[in-house]
C-alpha cells in the first residue's frame, strides 16, 4: 500500500552564468540548506539523499562523492540519478518512491548544473563528451556515412529543436512571431523570480524580434542560457508533511516514458518509427499516465498551471498540447489572447521557465519545484492569482528522448 | 565481415575538453595566504572541528562556517599513515620506476582534525612509523600556488 508524499519545502540558488564564489559542492549546499530551512526541518531528520546533474557536464564523473558531507548526507544514502536533460525530473520523481513506499519519511532531492566550470562556452565541453561516445557508440554498430553525417550535424538540443519547431509550425499554422511571443513572455515572468537567470522586465515581441537570426527559426533571442544553479525539495510522508506545512504541495501523479524519436531511432536517421520531432509521443504517454494515478480526466479543466521545459519557445507550446492543455495545434491561439499568461486562464511557465534559467541538470526539477511554490502559494512575485489546486510539471531530455511528467495538487490523492 | 583496410583506427580525439573548477571562496583564500607563507584552517562554530584546508560548511554538525571562523596553523605535524610508491606515471600513460621510493604521508597538523597527504622527504622508508613529528617545507618562491607547499621533512 503505498503512501502519500508531499514536497514541504522548496531551496534554490540564484542562478546567473557564473558563479565563480563557490564550487560544486558549496553551490549544491547552498540549494539543500535553504530548502531545509523552508521546510522547518532539520538535517538530522532527514533520511536520505536524491542528487542529480547531467552526467558529463562540469567535467565531474562522480559529483555525488564529493558533495556528500556538504549536504549532510555522510552516514546516510545517497543515490545519484542521471537521465540527461531530464535528470531533475528524475531525481524530483525519485525523491517520491522511497517515502511513498514507506521506507523513509523524508527524503531530500537535489540537483544542479555549473555550466562555468567549462572552460569552452556553456555545456559544450559536455555535450562534446557525449556526442563522442555516442559517436564511437554508433561506429562500433557499422554506422554508415549519410548517417554519421546526419548525427553529427545534429548537435545537441538546439540542433533537434529547430527542426521539431519547424514541423510545428507546418502542421498548427504557428509563425516564428509566435516565438517572439513566448520568448518576451520568459523574461517578463523571470523578471518576476528573484532567483531567474535572465531578467527583462517589460520584455516585448519586438524586444526579441530584433535579435539575430541564428539557426531558422530561431533568433537569438528565443535561446535559452546556461546558467550556474541548484534547485532542492524536501519531500515528507503525509503525518510529517500535515504538522510542518500549511499547504504542501503533495504527488498525486507522476510517469515517465521514453520514444523513439531518440536520435538514432528515428526514421530521418536510419531508424523506425517517428518522422516528426514535435510528436513527442513519450510526453503525451507519460502525461495519460500521470494524470491517471492522479484521477484527473479532463487537463484543460483540472490543471491549473504547468510549468514545461521549454529550453525553445516552440517547445512551450508543443508540450503544452502534448500535456493535453489545449487541443492539438491550438496552443499558440492561447499564448494570442493572453491565456498562458501569469494572469491568464492557463499560465505556463509564471518562473520564466527554461528559457530563461537553464542549469541543465536543475532545470526538469526546477518545474516541480516551481509548481510546488505555486501550490504552497510561495511563489512571491510571480505566483499566479488564480487558485492552484492541481500542477503538472514536465521534463524533457533533448536529443535522447525521454520524458518526466509530475502532477502536483493541493490534496493528496484522488 | 569487413576487411582489414576498412578499420579505422583512431589514435586523436578530434577536440579537447577543458575546465576551469571553481574552487569556492575558502579554497581560494587558503591558496592566496600560500604566498606569504600560512596554512589557514577552520575551526567550526558547531562542534568545533578543524578543518584543513578551510570549508564553508561543516559535514559533521551541518553548521555554516564564515570567514570569521578561519585560523592561522603552524605547519608542524604528526604522520597518521603513510605509503611508499616505487613507479610513478609519466604523463603518456605508462609506469616509470622510481630510482628511490617516494613516501607520501597522511599529517594531522597541530590543531587540526583533518588530515592532509603530501610527500615526505628526508627520510628513508624503513625509518618512518606512525606519530612521527613533521613539518612544512616551503617552495623557495612562494607565490600563491598549491606547489607552494614542497613536501614535509621530520621536525
Amino acid at each position: 500500500m503505498k503512501r502519500n508524499a508531499a514536497i514541504i519545502g522548496c531551496g534554490q540558488t540564484k542562478h546567473s552564468s557564473k558563479r565563480r564564489d563557490v564550487n560544486v559542492a558549496e553551490m549544491v549546499s547552498e540549494a539543500v540548506y535553504n530548502a531545509l530551512e523552508d521546510a522547518q526541518v532539520s538535517m538530522r531528520e532527514v533520511d536520505a539523499f536524491i542528487v542529480g546533474n547531467m552526467p558529463g557536464f562540469g567535467g565531474i564523473a562522480q559529483p555525488e562523492q564529493w558533495l556528500g558531507d556538504w549536504i549532510g548526507a555522510a552516514g546516510k544514502p545517497v543515490i545519484r540519478i542521471a537521465t540527461g536533460g531530464t535528470t531533475g525530473g528524475s531525481v524530483g520523481q525519485g525523491a517520491y518512491y522511497p517515502v511513498a513506499s514507506g521506507l523513509h519519511d523524508v527524503v531530500v532531492a537535489v540537483a544542479w548544473e555549473k555550466h562555468s566550470d567549462s572552460k569552452e562556452a556553456g555545456a559544450t565541453s559536455g555535450l562534446l563528451h557525449v556526442g563522442l561516445g555516442n559517436l564511437f557508440h554508433a561506429a562500433s554498430y557499422g554506422l554508415n556515412l549519410k548517417n554519421l553525417m546526419a548525427m553529427s550535424m545534429v548537435g545537441a538540443a538546439a540542433g533537434v529543436a529547430v527542426y521539431q519547431a519547424v514541423f510545428y509550425m507546418h502542421r498548427s499554422g504557428c509563425t516564428i512571431e509566435h516565438f517572439d511571443m513566448v520568448a518576451a513572455k520568459a523574461r517578463r515572468n523571470a523578471a518576476r523570480n528573484k532567483y531567474a537567470h535572465l531578467q527583462w522586465p517589460g520584455c516585448t515581441p519586438e524586444d526579441i524580434a530584433e535579435t539575430e537570426l541564428l539557426a531558422y527559426p530561431f533568433r537569438y533571442g528565443h535561446i535559452c542560457p546556461a546558467s550556474d544553479g541548484a534547485s532542492a525539495i524536501v519531500v515528507a510522508e503525509e503525518n510529517l508533511a500535515r504538522k510542518k506545512a500549511r499547504r504542501p504541495a503533495w504527488y498525486k501523479g507522476l510517469a515517465s516514458y521514453s520514444d523513439e524519436e531518440n536520435q538514432l531511432q528515428s526514421e530521418n536517421f536510419g531508424g523506425v518509427g517517428v518522422l516528426d520531432p514535435s510528436e513527442q509521443r513519450g510526453c503525451w504517454v507519460s502525461a495519460m499516465k500521470a494524470y491517471a494515478m492522479a484521477g484527473i480526466k479532463d487537463p484543460q479543466k483540472e490543471i491549473d498551471m504547468a510549468e514545461l521545459y521549454q529550453p525553445f519557445p516552440s517547445q512551450e507550446l508543443i508540450f503544452a498540447e502534448r500535456l493535453g492543455l489545449f487541443d492539438e495545434g491550438t496552443a499558440w491561439m492561447a499564448l494570442e489572447k493572453g491565456e498562458t499568461d501569469i494572469n491568464g486562464r492557463m499560465p505556463l511557465d509564471p518562473s520564466g521557465g527554461v528559457n530563461a534559467t537553464n542549469a541543465i541538470g536543475s532545470s526538469a526539477m526546477q518545474r516541480i519545484l516551481e509548481c510546488a511554490l505555486q501550490i504552497m502559494g510561495k511563489a512571491e512575485e510571480h505566483q499566479v492569482p488564480k487558485k492552484v489546486s492541481n500542477a503538472v510539471a514536465h521534463g524533457w531530455g533533448g536529443v535522447t528522448n525521454y520524458s518526466t511528467v509530475t502532477v502536483l495538487g493541493d490534496s493528496p490523492g484522488r | 565481415m569487413k576487411s582489414e583496410s576498412e578499420i579505422i583506427d583512431v589514435k586523436t580525439l578530434p577536440f579537447t575538453a577543458n575546465f576551469i573548477w571553481a574552487t569556492g571562496f575558502m579554497m581560494q583564500r587558503f591558496i592566496e595566504e600560500l604566498a606569504s607563507r600560512k596554512i589557514l584552517g577552520v575551526k567550526c562554530p558547531g562542534c568545533g572541528y578543524t578543518y584543513v584546508p578551510p570549508r564553508s560548511r561543516c559535514g559533521k554538525c551541518y553548521a555554516k562556517i564564515e570567514e570569521e571562523n578561519l585560523v592561522t596553523l603552524s605547519g608542524k605535524g604528526t604522520l597518521v599513515s603513510y605509503t611508499t610508491g616505487h613507479v610513478a606515471l609519466d604523463g603518456q600513460g605508462n609506469f616509470i620506476d622510481l630510482q628511490e621510493p617516494a613516501i607520501i604521508g597522511a599529517i594531522k597538523l597541530e590543531d587540526a582534525d583533518s588530515t592532509i597527504f603530501m610527500p615526505i622527504e628526508g627520510i628513508e622508508p624503513r625509518d618512518v612509523v606512525e606519530g612521527l613529528k613533521v613539518e612544512l617545507q616551503w617552495r623557495e618562491e612562494t607565490k600563491g600556488e598549491l606547489e607552494d607547499i614542497r613536501c614535509f621533512k621530520p621536525a
